[in-house]
């Protein structure tokens, strides 16, 4: 149960509308967010940019959401990214590794998951020697990306902690059927 | 040209070709001493008052002048329970002219005598009154609600204040209207000062299936200030069982004035042309 009313489709404002589609689909962010159809405005086109396609691959993305969410320990954005990181191409035993331990993945990969624990260990800079390893594999502009990408999610992550969101139906249907 | 100039540019355009209102709505507060059958905001004794700050009313109509919008109104809930309000309505009127929606059961003598400024301000009164039979108007608004209108008009009247007599629903019959248009003459109030708008189905409406189903499209927009945020019409801030509807707000920011606007124009323009205010409800 969420800590704040998800407005349901009577009760979208006008300028919420646009994110509500008419399959009833509106995210539990998207809901919660419409009680401030100003900031749902701003806000939902910058978290579609930053979570989309962009020049990283979806697979790169996922796994520093779904890393950065499980070291936050945000339930909602665990269920709803570990779904969504199988449909980027991540397999069952990936997805468990990136909510335990991290290890299993190439030298790419593994220096993306330690990236994504030192930012979560923040406030502090992110430790040369994992800075140097993520740089390794990455160009500049991919790690500034990245590192909006972990930072939208720690945001997301604290909020939908906060307000409690729930777990959608659907991720929860995909998660009990792969259980 | 700053953004306001921006804002200001694209309003006055706006007004000119129909398409929003020239008048920004103010809901001084939702509580009322009485519980009409069909009120939208389920207004009431008990009601909770959601106050919106009197320094916000003044802050908006000042924003007002600058952007170019011609007249204000407040409504509520019953405004004349608020304290102050005439000395508000003053301030008001001395930015831009001011139309004040109240069901005039509240006019003491001492009221008077405070409202008796105004009649050197551009401030009209408009009085609810839904029929002409004292039995059927009380059933819909409120025991001795007739006689207390009765009694307020002609002394506004005579103060040289404007009055325009407000009547919702449509369950006068032709000839019931006549009696009712009658009436309004004998009091001095003029067939341009009397207007009749259908029951919206929202607030206490919905239990009664009273009225007519209105969606942004059915109402004119007109920006509506509330202590909850901006709306697209004095219809569209409703409660209902308690709780505020959502689906007309435009901004949970009231002030600046600018920024509330242009949610209200963005909306306005992403209307096709002709495609509003089909139910005729402003």
């Amino acid at each position: 149960m969420s800590r704040v009313e998800l407005l349901g489709a009577d009760q979208v404002p006008l300028l919420a509308r646009p994110y509500y589609p008419e399959d009833g689909s509106a995210s539990p962010i998207v809901r919660a967010l419409a009680q401030v159809p100003e900031l749902l405005e701003v806000a939902m086109p910058f978290v579609a940019r930053v979570f989309g396609p962009t020049s990283l691959d979806l697979r790169t993305k996922e796994i520093v959401v779904l890393r950065v969410s499980a070291r936050n320990g945000c339930r909602y954005c665990i269920d709803t990214h570990t779904v969504a990181a199988w449909d980027a191409g991540l397999s069952e035993a990936e997805t468990a590794a990136l909510r335990s331990a991290g290890t299993g993945f190439s030298p790419a990969e593994a220096a993306l998951v330690g990236f994504c624990d030192a930012f979560c260990d923040a406030p502090a800079p992110v430790p040369p020697d994992v800075a140097h390893g993520l740089q390794a594999h990455f160009p500049d502009h991919a790690v500034v990306e990245l590192s909006l990408l972990a930072g939208a999610t720690v945001m997301l992550n604290r909020f939908c902690t906060a307000l409690e969101l729930p777990t959608t139906p659907a991720t929860r249907a995909r998660l009990e059927a792969a259980a | 040209m700053s953004a306001r100039d921006g804002t200001a540019e694209t309003l006055g355009a706006a007004i000119e070709a129909g398409r929003v209102a020239d008048r920004v709505w103010l809901y001084s507060n939702y509580h009322c001493n009485l519980s009409c059958v069909y009120c939208l905001t389920e207004s009431s004794p008990r009601a909770a008052r959601r106050l919106l700050p009197p320094d916000d009313m003044i802050a908006a109509a000042d924003e007002a002048v600058v952007l170019g919008y011609r007249a204000l109104g407040v409504t509520g809930g019953e405004p004349f329970l608020t304290p102050g309000m005439p000395e508000l309505l003053a301030a008001l009127a001395a930015r831009l002219p001011t139309l004040v929606l109240t069901n005039a059961t509240l006019f003491t003598e001492r009221l008077l005598d405070r409202l008796r400024p105004l009649a050197d301000l551009p401030l009209t009164i408009q009085i609810s009154l839904d029929s002409a039979q004292p039995e059927i108007n009380d059933e819909l608004r409120g025991p001795r609600n007739f006689a207390k209108v009765m009694q307020a008009i002609p002394r506004l009247v005579d103060m040289g204040i404007p009055v325009r007599i407000a009547t919702t629903g449509d369950h006068n019959t032709a000839e019931e209207m006549e009696r009712l248009c009658a009436l309004h003459r004998s009091l001095g109030v003029d067939d341009d000062d009397h207007v009749v708008r259908p029951i919206v189905r929202r607030g206490r409406a919905v239990d009664g299936g009273l009225g007519v189903v209105a969606d942004a499209k059915d109402l004119f927009p007109e920006l509506t200030l509330t202590a909850d945020g901006a709306f697209w019409s004095p219809f569209a801030p409703t409660v209902y069982e308690g709780r505020l509807d959502t689906d007309l707000l435009l901004t949970r920011q009231r002030l600046p004035l600018d920024a509330s606007t242009r949610a209200l124009l963005a909306v306005a323009e992403s209307n096709p042309a002709g495609t509003d205010t089909t139910l005729n409800i402003r």
